[in-house]
Order: structure tokens, then C-alpha cells, then sequence
């Protein structure tokens, strides 16, 4: 085991050269983000300015504020670059050539992206947990930050990474049918980010739509470890939402495992 | 034709620290340094002359072409065609000439290759009957026609190479830049691109710069030689001006029937040789030695030879530009 | 003139062979323009769904609110149409050195540069927009006059240089540092603030989408005057005047840049 991570090694590390050589265009990215957040808090504030009622849909103004902040790092950490990975390697044809690698090529995706990401969440973590812990504090005058809820965070963080990691992988292989992976990819990043809450809470939702939505495996992703940090979850809910995480990355393993094996025939009868 | 005067060029280059702690660092602060890669060049180009531009890999070859067509502005210096300078006025500097990068088209990757032309004659102005004119040979030497309505795409290296070519002659330019016109092409397609590289030089009295690490190229094409390394230029004339400067390595090739021959010819006691100037090769009777010239006269070498082994056939050879090439970028001069 | 003829010329050239391309791949091309009204769909539903809480936001109604949001969409949407090849700039062209061949060539890089790609994607945010318009506008109580509608038409290109202009800027960035993709989408994002009265901004906000990035200037000044009437100089014309200098600017930098080029590769 120890050895095998020594392959991955040189990998974390050119995840991490990544991001210093870009590191003015990774701060701008950064900004941009942050400044997309800013934007809905606004629009939140006059939403609830405009309003007589100080809780909407379970929400309260500061917790607005801390869903969309968090929201925020939660999509930082969980992003997962496969589609294009995968789906331009079919386009080209080279997928072909992954048979022949010695290495795991998922692994080595998943472990330089591992080490893109450890550089992103050290930078961001401390100033965002931080902000959001400044913003409670100073909405209810008490400390709200709890260990335990921040470790089951982290932890509910690895699991819908690792979701969104196999579901891109799944994904990639629309690449088959749709050349075009751009306007595929936006199209589901547009449902996969309105079904995972990071438009709007799910809360929101019509009453069914909402149930339906939280079986679904993309709540799993964003709104998950969010409603954890929150304290939102708790006690056997907790346990059910992890449980349905930890659900949905097998599944979505299984699954990228599934279509890899029937790409691998399609093919070898195809001739690559 | 083409002059280039003291022509220098500088880039600033980040230092990448290793591990970690260097990442987070580059990251706040990050270091750099500069380079000189191209170091106060000169040369001179008359008109119609084909000059092979050589250098080894990361010699600043790259660097003086893109400030030569245009591309990169010099930190400091000039290169002028017809008295025109790339950076008073890059437009009509650049109708002088055509580029030719083999490892990058130029060409439009979606647009049908007649198209692609269309586009190219609308921005080089070039007038209707001027433009089928100039298809029309362009077609007869590089043969277009039969991949004309293909995307540049779908195109083989070899056709693009040619269509590429085309393209970059489409407006007669005065000047063509050939920036390894060959790389990748089997051995029929170069020597077909070779062909129409000097019929178009014949022809046109079209300025030829090669860049190119295929020296074959260089010995059919080029007159001229202008070899830069390290960002400075290290050598400026003809082949046979490098082969004497150089190259005054010689081949002795001889058939024998004497056995041993390697014990019973000691040039290196004999002449007192070092290792590097004497090499002597066997393939079955046939000897081939190498060795240089300006230590040990030909007609000594050939006396001492003649008279310690029994020979059936010999002569004397330069050695190949190839050689001597290898020989200078192994140095470093 | 001449010139002007020639660039046309060209425009047409790749114009047609772009929709050749988009007949060749058409469902490609049909994914993404969807890709992009899905996009807008989203922030639609989030709008909606916002409305179901509240009667209105600071004063404006659901349809004024969803009208300058595709008011707004159309100029996004022209830009991207007309001059997407900007975003290659920052993003790939000049990383991967391929910038060099419009270097090569005798004609003006950013023209040569901005009329090369028609993004066909944009249809789909242009749709939208429309749509919006027209769907909002018969429930919103608009004084209509000869000269509201002349202002209306002529500051759309207006406010599509202003895209442009601060593309052309973000973009040329690149020559610098070789890469700007993230910079120009920065922007972009700030450009979000514009499609919302910014009357629900604090004035930081508020100061720096009028002032010092004004991309107020594309969407919500010009529909507030389009609804309310008011003040059509400062929300038509300094919009205009804006476009101007953002060009102006645009241009300048974008000419330095080319003379700080670096190429790239061997």
C-alpha cells in the first residue's frame, strides 16, 4: 500500500506546481467565485429586507449567509475535472492506449488532482471557515463553532468528492454520443448544481420535489456536507445522509467500473 | 535583401522551487531571472540565396526567427527585408514573407483547404487573375489538387506540409521562412518537398532561411550556412568554408586482404594521434578511417597505409557535413 | 474603405464557413446552445422561486426584475457571439504559442483574432434573452415613445462593446503573463452584479459596477431607463461614452501587449 502511494507521489506534487505556476490566474478564478457568492448574498438580503418574515423555509438571514459561503468551499473542495479528461481521450481516440498503461490511469488523475486540491482547500479553508465562523458570532453573540461538526464535514466533503469524481468519469462517456463535451458538460453542471443546492436551498422546494431531491445523489454532493457543518443534520439523519453518501460513491464506482469494461469491448470490436 | 544587426532578445523566466514548502512559496513570491537568448546576432542574406540557419536544441534558432518574421520583438537591434522593419510596421513587413512552422499549421483546422486559400488571398490583397496565376503553379509544384476541398484536418503531415508551403507563397513573398519543413515526412515526401523548395528558389529568386535538425536538407538546399549556439552566432559561410574551417576530417576507405589489420596499422603510435583525431572502422575487408588532416597530411596517411598493408581499392573522402556538425555541437565550440 | 471591404471580405468568409461547420455538427451545436439556456433556466427558476417568498425585491417586480435580467443577455450574448475567440487568447492561444501565425499575417491581430470563431453557443443566451423580454414586457406598465425605442436599438451595440472592450483589455493580459482565462472570467463574474437592480447593492458595490468595472452600464442603466424613463443621459448615453473609452483602452493595451509577446514552445 505504502509502495503503490509512492508511485502516486510525483503526481501529488505536479498537482500542486500546478497551482503556484497559475497562481495569478488561480487567484482570479478565486475572486471570481467569491465575487459570484457576494452576488447572492445580496440579492438574499433585499429578499429578505423585501420580506415580513425573518425565516424562510427554515433559513434565517445569517444562515443564508453561511449556506451560500459554504456552499462556496464545499464546491471548491468536491470539483472534479474527469469529464473532459475522459471524454477528450475518447474523442481523440487515445483511451485506446490506456490498456496498455502500467498505472492505473484514474489514479494518477485522481492523485494530481488530489494535489491541485490540497493547495486550493489550505488557502481557502482557514479564511473561509473563519469568515463564516465571524458572521454567526456576530448574528447570535456566541461562539457556534463545533469540532465534531467541522470533522463530519471534512469527512462528508471526501465522500461527495469522491461522488462528483466517479460521476464526471461516468459522465465523460456521454462522450461517446456528444461531441461537443462543452455544451454537454454545461448543460449538466446547470441541473447538477440546481439539484445539489448550490442555486437555492433545497428547502425551498415544493414539498415532493424536494423529497425526491435529497434521495437523489447529487444532495449528496454540496447539500450533504453543508447541512452537516450547519448543524442542520443530527443524530440518526446524520447518520442516514453519510450512509446515503457512502451509497452513491460505490454506486458511482461500480457504475464508471460498468461502462469502462463495456467501452473497453465496444472497442476492441470498433478496432479503436 | 535581409540584414540583421546586433539583434538581441532577453525573456524573464520564474525559478520553480521544488517540494511543498517551495509551491506555497512561489506562489507569494515568486523569483525570476533573466536570460539572454539571443546574444547581439548579425548576418547579412543577398537576395535569392538559400541559407541554412542551424543550431542545437535551445540555441535560440526558435527566438531569431520569430523576431525575424515578426513574432517577437527584439530587446534591442534589427532585422530589416527591403529595408522594411517588423516593428515600425509589422504589416508590410510581413506581405515580404512567408512562414512556415512544420510542427504548427497555420492553416484553418475546420475550413476546407480551398477556403483556407480564399481567406489568404483576401488578406494579402492579392488581385483575381494574379491569384489563379499563382494557384495554378502553386498546384503544378506542390500538387494541391487532390486534397483542395479537404478540411486542413482531415489532411496527411505530408499534404498539409505541402498545402502549408502553399500558403505561405500564395502572395510572393520575397522572403520564405522554412522552419523544419521536413519533420516527420517519410523519405519520398521530403525529397518532394526539397524539390519544390529549390524550383520555387529557381524560379521565383525567392530568399529561402531554413531552419532544420535534417541536415540532408541543408547539403541539397542551402549555399549558405549560419550556425548560432548558446544565442551567439558561432559560424557564417558557405559548406565548403565549414567543411575546410571544420572539417578537416578526412575518410581513408580502403579494401585489403591482409588480416588484422587494426594491430598492423598503429597510425596513433606511429603519427602520435590523440584518441578523438583517428577512428578506424572494419566491415569485413573493407576499413574505413577517419581522421584529421590538419594533424597528418592525406599523402602520409596514404604512403604509411600502402606500405603496411596489401590494398586493393582506395580512396579518400571528405567527411560528411553530418559529421562535422555533430562534431561542433558535441563542443560547444 | 478599402480596408474595411477586405475585413468584411473575410468576416463572410469565416462566417459561412462556421455555419457550414454548425450544418456538419448540427447536434453539437444544438447541445450547446441548450447547454446555455439551461444555464439561464437556472438563474430563471432561481428568480422564481425567490418571488414565491416575497411580493417584490427592494420595489421592483418579479417581471422588471426578470426583464433587465434578459435585457442584459442580449449584449452578453452578441458579444459572445461576434468576439468569443478572445477567451481562446486568454485562455490557450497564446500559452500554447499559437498566436504566432496572426503575427505572421498583414493584418490587424485583434481584428484577425476576434472575427476567426462565430460562438453559435450564444444563441442560446440570445434566445433567452429575448424571450424574457418579450414575455415580461406586455405586463409591465412602459411608456412607449419613437425615441425610447431608436435608444433602446442603439445602445445595444454600445453596450456590447463594453463586453468587448473589457474582454479585449482581460484578454490582453496574457501577453503578460501568458495566461489570463481566470482574469477575464473574474470579470465575468463581476458582470453577474449587473443583471440585478443595483439598488439592492451596498454602495461599494453599487460604486464599482457604475465606476470602476461598468458593467452596470450593459444591462441595468439602460433597462431602468427603458422602464421608468428616467434619465436617459446618464443611463444611455454615459453607456455609450463608456463603450468608447473601453475600446479606446482596449485597443492600447492590447498593442503594448503584442510588443511584450513572448511566443512560447521551441
Amino acid at each position: 500500500m505504502k509502495k503503490k502511494l509512492r508511485i502516486y507521489k510525483p503526481f501529488i506534487s505536479a498537482g500542486m506546481q500546478e497551482v503556484s505556476t497559475y497562481r495569478i490566474n488561480w487567484i482570479f478564478f478565486m475572486i471570481g467565485n467569491v465575487m459570484g457568492c457576494f452576488v447572492s448574498y445580496f440579492i438574499w438580503k433585499a429578499v429578505f429586507l423585501s420580506g415580513d418574515n425573518p425565516i424562510m423555509n427554515g433559513f434565517t438571514m445569517p444562515q443564508m449567509v453561511v449556506y451560500i459561503f459554504l456552499m462556496f468551499l464545499t464546491s471548491t473542495m468536491i470539483s472534479s475535472g474527469g469529464t473532459y479528461d475522459i471524454g477528450e481521450e475518447i474523442r481523440d481516440g487515445s483511451i485506446a492506449m490506456r490498456i496498455i498503461k502500467p498505472i492505473s490511469y484514474n489514479s494518477t488523475f485522481l492523485f494530481q488532482e488530489l494535489g491541485s486540491k490540497f493547495m486550493t482547500v489550505c488557502l481557502l479553508i482557514v479564511p473561509l471557515v473563519f469568515g463564516v465562523e465571524i458572521v454567526r458570532y456576530a448574528f447570535t453573540g456566541s461562539v457556534q463553532f463545533e469540532i465534531l461538526n467541522f470533522l463530519l464535514y471534512i469527512l462528508s466533503c471526501v465522500f461527495a468528492y469522491l461522488i462528483n469524481f466517479f460521476f464526471n468519469i461516468c459522465f465523460g462517456f456521454i462522450a461517446f454520443v456528444i461531441k461537443y463535451l462543452w455544451g454537454a458538460n454545461m448543460m449538466k453542471n446547470c441541473i447538477v448544481g440546481f439539484l445539489s443546492g448550490t442555486v437555492i436551498p433545497l428547502s425551498f422546494l415544493p414539498g415532493t420535489l424536494e423529497k425526491i431531491c435529497l434521495l437523489l445523489p447529487f444532495a449528496s454532493l454540496n447539500y450533504t456536507p453543508v447541512m452537516i457543518y450547519m448543524g442542520i443534520y443530527h443524530g440518526a439523519a446524520l447518520l442516514y445522509y453519510i450512509g446515503l453518501q457512502l451509497f452513491w460513491v460505490l454506486a458511482f464506482w461500480g457504475l464508471s467500473k460498468l461502462l469502462w469494461s463495456v467501452s473497453m469491448k465496444h472497442l476492441s470490436v470498433q478496432g479503436g | 535583401m535581409i540584414k540583421v544587426e546586433n539583434l538581441r532578445k532577453e525573456f524573464k523566466k520564474t525559478i520553480k522551487e521544488p517540494g511543498v514548502l517551495g509551491s506555497f512559496k512561489s506562489l507569494f513570491h515568486p523569483k525570476s531571472e533573466k536570460i539572454v537568448a539571443v546574444n547581439d546576432i548579425s548576418f547579412h542574406v543577398p537576395e535569392g540565396e538559400v541559407l541554412g540557419f542551424i543550431g542545437p536544441n535551445g540555441a535560440g534558432k526558435s527566438t531569431v526567427i520569430k523576431m525575424l518574421t515578426g513574432i517577437l520583438t527584439p530587446s534591442s537591434g534589427s532585422c530589416t527585408i527591403n529595408g522594411k522593419n517588423p516593428t515600425e510596421s509589422r504589416k508590410s513587413y510581413v506581405k515580404e514573407i512567408g512562414v512556415v512552422f512544420g510542427q504548427r499549421t497555420q492553416l484553418w483546422w475546420d475550413l476546407p483547404l480551398r477556403e483556407t486559400y480564399a481567406v489568404l488571398k483576401e488578406m494579402y490583397e492579392v488581385p483575381d487573375d494574379s491569384y489563379r496565376k499563382r494557384m495554378a503553379f502553386l498546384n503544378e509544384v506542390l500538387d494541391l489538387d487532390a486534397f483542395i476541398t479537404s478540411p486542413v484536418r482531415t489532411l496527411s503531415l505530408g499534404q498539409r506540409m505541402r498545402a502549408d508551403i502553399a500558403a505561405s507563397l500564395l502572395h510572393s513573398p520575397k522572403v520564405l521562412f522554412l522552419d523544419e519543413p521536413t519533420i516527420g515526412l517519410d523519405v519520398v515526401v521530403k525529397d518532394n518537398i526539397r524539390n519544390a523548395i529549390d524550383y520555387i528558389n529557381q524560379q521565383e529568386k525567392t530568399t529561402v532561411i531554413l531552419t532544420t535538425h535534417d541536415l540532408a536538407d541543408i547539403e541539397l538546399l542551402a549555399k549558405r550556412i549560419v550556425m548560432i549556439d548558446k544565442g551567439s552566432n558561432v559560424f557564417d559561410g558557405t559548406i565548403p568554408e565549414l567543411k575546410s574551417k571544420y572539417g578537416q576530417i578526412r575518410e581513408l576507405h580502403f579494401d585489403t586482404d591482409t588480416k588484422d589489420v587494426c594491430n598492423v596499422l598503429a597510425y596513433r603510435e606511429h603519427f602520435g594521434f590523440s584518441d578523438e583525431d583517428v577512428k578506424v572502422e572494419t566491415e569485413g575487408s573493407m576499413v574505413k578511417v577517419r581522421f584529421n588532416s590538419s594533424v597528418v597530411p592525406v599523402s602520409d596517411m596514404l604512403s604509411y597505409t600502402l606500405a603496411k598493408v596489401n590494398i586493393n581499392d582506395i580512396s579518400v573522402k571528405d567527411a560528411d557535413i553530418e559529421e562535422i556538425i555533430r562534431r561542433l555541437y558535441m563542443q560547444g565550440v | 474603405m478599402k480596408q474595411l471591404k477586405r475585413m468584411f471580405r473575410m468576416h463572410r468568409i469565416f462566417v459561412s464557413q462556421e455555419i457550414k461547420r454548425m450544418m456538419e455538427y448540427k447536434g453539437d451545436f444544438v447541445v450547446g446552445i441548450i447547454g446555455f439556456l439551461f444555464a439561464q433556466a437556472n438563474n430563471m427558476l432561481f428568480l422564481w422561486l425567490i418571488f414565491s417568498q416575497v411580493p417584490s425585491l427592494m420595489g421592483w417586480s418579479l417581471e422588471e426584475v426578470v426583464f433587465i435580467y434578459g435585457f442584459s443577455l442580449i449584449p452578453k450574448g452578441l458579444d459572445h457571439l461576434f468576439f468569443d475567440n478572445l477567451w481562446a487568447v486568454g485562455h490557450w492561444l497564446i500559452q500554447k504559442g499559437d498566436f504566432d501565425k496572426y503575427l505572421t499575417r498583414p493584418v490587424n491581430t485583434l481584428f484577425h483574432v476576434t472575427v476567426e470563431k462565430l460562438q453559435i453557443d450564444a444563441l442560446g443566451e440570445l434566445i433567452m434573452g429575448i424571450s424574457l423580454i418579450c414575455i415580461t414586457l406586455p405586463s409591465i406598465d412602459v411608456e412607449w415613445s419613437v425615441l425610447k425605442v431608436v435608444l433602446m436599438l442603439a445602445v445595444i451595440p454600445f453596450a456590447t462593446l463594453i463586453y468587448t472592450g473589457i474582454k479585449i483589455i482581460t484578454a490582453a493580459i496574457a501577453f503578460w503573463t501568458k495566461k489570463s482565462g481566470n482574469i477575464i472570467y473574474m470579470f465575468y463574474m463581476v458582470n453577474d452584479f449587473a443583471k440585478y437592480p443595483v439598488k439592492i447593492y451596498n454602495s461599494f458595490v453599487k460604486n464599482t459596477i457604475t465606476y470602476i468595472i461598468p458593467f452596470a452600464f450593459t444591462a441595468y442603466y439602460p433597462a431602468e431607463y427603458i422602464l421608468t424613463g428616467a434619465n436617459p443621459l446618464f443611463n444611455i448615453g454615459v453607456s455609450m461614452l463608456i463603450a468608447l473609452v473601453l475600446m479606446f483602452l482596449g485597443v492600447i493595451v492590447w498593442n503594448r501587449g503584442i510588443k511584450a509577446y513572448e511566443s512560447a514552445g521551441s
